[in-house]
């Protein structure tokens, strides 16, 4: 056989891949990290240090989604709803007509757990399935496609054993998937250097479809921003560092230079 | 009376807006070098600009450019020097940006593509000052691969890269590297000692 005939045999276009269909966080540089966008019903474990941008990046999510007519809602627990509005006012992408007209949804959790009864130091079993029961419900009868839980880490403190925290995020996690909401949930860590656990429990971390890690690189006493993403699953993605900025237009990301993407040895951020 | 270097204009118009043109200069010549390059990119080229200025406080910059009859409020400047210093940041220009040191180099790329993001000018250049400025607080290695991507950034964005550049206070490797990098280069530069 020549090589004529060979050619002829052989398939020269590559085999259709599988790609699933994303949920676009309109995020500038993220979407290009995560070859095109979170994909859609993941669970996204967004974990960072403090002033790390956790809590714009999540707004901004939930803003993009709401410009392009998506639902969106956000369950805080770390400061009143009025005070996570005001702050983000500052921010050119924010509209509070967002929020006037439904698009936008911000609960707090406090005023759930009263509403459910649930005003206790530490939640139990039933407890746990009363509050995946209300979050999904929420979720369902508004028709939220994105969603944001700030943080979980608040919310797994009243959940004293390990395996129920599991089965609460994973649980919630299969739930909202059915529903075709792409979650984020923020997670507060101390330290982000390699050596971190990237949840404060342990267990968020593998149950999370996906691990945004968010915090600060020092460099002669300066903090700079970073981001990377350490999974996700149903897509390929870069796993660089990539440094950000909060700009009044939103996060912007650049890859963070090679020579510098690791703290100064002497740092207690990088020890 | 301040004489500008009319040949840099020329220089200038050979240059396409994807190019990545290196300003050599010596330090006494430095400001009319800047200023031959600049005015030309406004006034022939009706560029808008951001200028990052490491070697000075923006504020000392556009008082030059004043006392020679320039208005550059159509200029956004990037000041890594000002922060450095307690009440530098208080200026009376609104055209001024701060970034904490000169070391947060990612820093100056967000902050510099932020206000390409905002800004309405079509055609748009950037302008390092300087190099040398630079290397006072980062390694060479570092400040290479910043280089690197600095200059790729703004080509691939169409976007005219001009780094100045005081020769001899550079070290070899990163000159060396700018060499590589630059499309262009204008060379008003004094004696070079590597």
């Amino acid at each position: 056989m020549n090589p004529t005939e060979l050619v002829g045999l052989l398939p020269m276009q590559p085999a259709a891949v599988y790609t699933r269909d994303r949920c676009v966080t309109g995020i500038h540089g993220l979407d290009e990290i995560l070859r095109g966008g979170i994909p859609y019903g993941s669970t996204v474990l967004a974990a960072g240090t403090c002033g790390s941008g956790k809590t714009t990046l999540g707004m901004e999510f939930l803003v993009r989604g709401a410009l392009a007519g998506e639902a969106c809602a956000h369950f805080t627990a770390t400061e009143p709803s009025v005070k996570l509005l005001e702050n983000i006012r500052q921010y050119a992408f924010f509209d509070m007509n967002m929020v006037d007209s439904g698009l936008i949804n911000v609960f707090d959790m406090d005023v759930l757990y009263s509403w459910l009864g649930l005003e206790k130091a530490s939640f139990e079993l039933d407890d746990v399935h009363a509050l995946i029961k209300a979050i999904v419900d929420i979720v369902n009868t508004i028709g939220v496609t994105r969603l944001v839980i700030d943080s979980v880490t608040t919310l797994c403190y009243k959940i004293k054993s390990e395996q129920l925290i599991r089965d609460f995020l994973f649980t919630l996690g299969k739930k909202l998937a059915t529903l075709g909401c792409t979650t984020i949930l923020i997670s507060e860590i101390t330290s982000a250097t390699e050596n971190a656990h990237w949840s404060s429990f342990g267990v968020e971390e593998a149950i999370a479809d996906g691990i945004i890690v968010m915090g600060d690189v020092e460099r002669m006493g300066h903090l700079l921003r970073f981001l990377q993403v350490v999974k996700m699953r149903g897509t390929a993605h870069s796993r660089a560092k990539h440094a950000i900025e909060l700009t009044p237009l939103g996060v912007m990301l650049t890859p963070m230079l090679k020579w510098g993407a690791q703290s100064d040895k002497t740092s207690r951020w990088g020890s | 009376m301040f004489e500008l270097d009319q040949r840099i204009a020329e220089q200038l118009t050979e240059v396409a807006l994807n190019s990545a043109v290196q300003v050599r200069c010596g330090n006494s010549n430095a400001f009319m070098v800047t200023a031959s390059t600049i005015i030309p990119l406004m006034q022939m080229f009706e560029m808008g600009g951001v200028y990052i200025s490491a070697n000075r406080g923006a504020v000392e910059i556009i008082q030059a450019f004043e006392s020679i009859g320039m208005d550059v409020s159509n200029i956004q400047f990037i000041d890594l020097v000002s922060s450095g210093i307690l009440g530098g940041t208080d200026v009376p220009y609104s055209n001024i940006h701060f970034v904490d040191s000169p070391i947060m180099l990612e820093s100056v790329l967000l902050r510099t593509l932020y206000i390409l993001r905002t800004t309405t000018s079509v055609r748009n250049f950037v302008f390092l000052d300087s190099v040398n400025a630079l290397a006072i607080y980062n390694e060479d290695r570092i400040l290479a691969e910043y280089l690197h991507t600095f200059i790729n950034t703004f080509r691939q964005r169409e976007i005219l890269s001009v780094v100045l550049n005081v020769p001899d206070q550079t070290p070899p490797l990163v000159l060396s590297n700018l060499d590589l990098y630059c499309t262009d280069l204008i060379d008003r530069g004094q004696v070079v000692i590597h």
